[in-house]
């Protein structure tokens, strides 16, 4: 939050090379903020394409959904014991996407990363529409739908409670808590912003939809103090619960005695494959955004830069604890969990392993080259990959080990069935139709945040350019940064 | 309700306006930034925001709020199983921690949300849409006899522009 403010100096910039005192040296002006990330705003038919088949994808799953809840769980493809299948897979999947949104904007906040600014909105907008998508998942996988309240702690005339022991329940109350104060981070820090909207809008109706939701922000000092606190103390308060969320979830696993399963283990490998798993999502939405918005000047190769080391931090994170996982397994001596662990590589579940094991571990290596982190085709791709290795990891953690149980007569197989794929498809449906009403309607990039980072005009200081200016070089030309294409 | 309003375009000069306001006792002042800026938090000089209290009162009820819940459910309908305690306080510790983190952080934001008298209704008074853009704005409430001297202050500052706003 610190405003840096440097001695002017009379020479020309060149573009979109930051250093330590300019962040952003193509921006120059607050108007100048306003307008370009206002200009988004704009539907495109491009735009109007992706919501068509964002929208058909969900209905696809809707529809499949319908027909699970006409015939019955068995569809689902579910073959005891293997009664956890895409669903809690694809739960799990969602609530790891979740969690980059939170860390940038929470934690990254706390540690005063500057790559966050850029980037912080897209990611919490993905984790509040990944966490709304992954709260879907539980409710699918009861069956019966309607009864989903029954985890709710509320009195009833069946004197009844829920079992607060049960790592279901802390789920619940996990989950739901995550939801709510990231739906309210999102919303507070977009304050500021939709009063810039509001401010903006020349159509009546909209002008006063946003004067509603901006509840009146005034930009007056008595609002930005307690916005600063109160934002410093939910940054606070989002940081273990960014932490907590996903060993609660890993808890479903480890308070089970299967296979694979019970290990101390997971609560940091489930943190760690989130944040990498989130980052891998953020990759995939923001590079493509950057480039159709033009906002490449907003998004820096040096922000990515820098996500693209985190991420490769929590891939190695996530590879340690793959190989922890198989040391364990063989030093701990017990002949279950040998056999689950060398079933889980080289038996029947041998490609879905490694495919975890290429996407999560091998492939992200690549980020140690500084010109692959900044070539953003690369830094996109490799997001997909990331994005299928961890759907995989959940795959590998949750069948091969309820397939391959304590004795024989408990192994059993697994095939999901075109519901199961059908209700996946929806999720993402889902997920992205809410993702591109979003970037439509409310800005993507802080404008509050990315003005702050902005020198403020001074006197005397008219070109624009707020007093900051670095010297050019004799000779020097504006510089092409190779990959940002 | 009544005062004077003047628009600026550098921060140094609204910096400056603010500094001579307070010399000359003026103490009814609000400042309309773009953004969060130190310089005008520190030339305001308002005390440090009572948002914190609302987090600690939050975050203290809703873990004994926590713990309390799952404490009672399993006194009130106990699931005994030989060796087990009724009541366990490791697993209730979760609880206790995500009520927590639930009522402290709405507390925060209530505590924002009534410190800064939001929502606000009235948009009337000082506000002016460049505000949100590139311009700052500084408005003091006084009394007409001030109003003039007022002015002059703002002008002297490098104010774009001064007016009376009610």
């Amino acid at each position: 939050m610190a405003t840096t403010v440097a001695p002017p100096t009379a020479a020309p910039t060149y573009p979109n090379v930051a250093t330590a005192d300019v962040r952003l040296p193509s921006v120059t002006s607050y108007e100048q903020v306003d307008e370009e990330i206002l200009a988004t705003l704009h539907p495109t038919v491009t735009w109007f394409l992706g919501l068509g088949a964002a929208v058909t994808a969900l209905l696809i799953g809707i529809a499949c959904l319908m027909y699970q809840i006409y015939s019955g769980l068995g569809v689902a493809g579910y073959n005891p014991p293997i009664m956890w299948g895409v669903y809690i897979i694809t739960f799990v999947f969602w609530v790891g996407i979740g969690h980059a949104g939170t860390l940038i904007s929470a934690i990254l906040y706390l540690f005063r990363a500057g790559f966050r600014t850029s980037i912080y909105r897209c990611a919490e907008a993905m984790t509040v529409f990944a966490v709304m998508t992954a709260g879907l998942f539980p409710l699918l996988h009861l069956g019966r739908i309607w009864k989903f309240f029954w985890l709710i702690p509320y009195p009833n005339w069946r004197l009844i409670w829920p079992q607060f022991k049960s790592p279901l329940v802390w789920d619940v109350f996990a989950v739901l808590t995550y939801l709510t104060i990231s739906a309210t981070f999102f919303y507070v820090g977009l304050l500021p912003d939709i009063a810039v909207l509001r401010d903006r809008e020349t159509n009546p109706i909209r002008k006063q939809i946003f004067a509603s939701l901006s509840l009146g922000w005034r930009n007056s000092d008595r609002e930005w103090r307690h916005f600063a606190r109160a934002y410093l103390f939910l940054a606070a308060f989002a940081t273990p619960l960014v932490l907590s969320v996903h060993s609660v979830v890993s808890f479903d696993f480890a308070m089970a005695n299967v296979p694979g399963w019970h290990a101390t283990i997971f609560p940091p490998y489930f943190v760690a494959g989130a944040i990498f798993s989130g980052m891998g999502m953020v990759f995939t939405i923001i590079i493509p955004l950057r480039r159709w918005f033009g906002l490449k000047h907003y998004v820096t190769l040096n922000d990515l830069d820098a996500g693209a080391k985190l991420c490769l931090f929590t891939s190695m994170v996530v590879g340690c604890a793959y190989l922890s996982e198989f040391f364990i397994a063989w030093y701990g001596g017990s002949p279950v969990e040998t056999q689950y662990f060398w079933n889980r590589v080289f038996g029947e579940w041998w490609w879905a392993a490694w495919i975890m094991l290429i996407c999560n571990c091998v492939l992200p290596l690549s980020l140690f080259s500084q010109q692959l982190r900044r070539n953003t085709t690369w830094l996109f791709i490799l997001s997909l990959f990331i994005n299928l290795g961890m759907w995989f990891e959940r795959f590998v953690i949750i069948v091969p080990g309820l397939s391959h149980e304590f004795e024989p007569w408990q192994w059993s197989h697994y095939t999901p069935t075109f519901v199961d794929l059908g209700i996946l498809l929806g999720s993402f449906g889902w997920f992205f139709m809410w993702f591109l009403l979003f970037v439509k309607q409310l800005p993507i990039v802080a404008i509050a945040e990315v003005k702050e980072i902005i020198p403020p005009r001074r006197r005397g200081v008219h070109d624009g350019n707020h007093g900051i200016r670095r010297p050019v070089k004799p000779g020097r030309v504006p510089v092409t940064v190779p990959g940002d294409d | 309700m009544q005062g004077v309003l003047g628009v600026f375009k550098e921060i140094d000069a609204t910096v400056d306006a603010i500094g001579d306001l307070k010399q000359g006792s003026y103490r009814d002042i609000s400042v309309f930034a773009p953004t969060l800026d130190h310089e005008i938090e520190h030339a305001v000089g308002a005390p440090e925001s009572p948002v914190r209290r609302f987090t600690l009162i939050g975050g203290l009820c809703g873990v004994t709020f926590g713990y309390w819940i799952a404490i009672w459910t399993s006194d009130y309908w106990p699931l005994v199983v030989g060796g087990k305690a009724i009541a366990s306080w490791i697993p209730y510790t979760i609880l206790g921690f995500e009520v927590m983190v639930l009522i402290g952080a709405l507390s925060t934001v209530a505590g924002m949300f009534i410190n800064s008298r939001l929502p606000n209704l009235t948009m009337t008074v000082g506000y002016d849409d460049r505000f949100s853009a590139g311009s700052y704005g500084v408005y003091v409430e006084c009394a007409p006899e001030q109003a003039k001297s007022v002015e002059d202050t703002l002008r002297r500052n490098g104010a774009v522009e001064v007016r009376n706003a009610r």
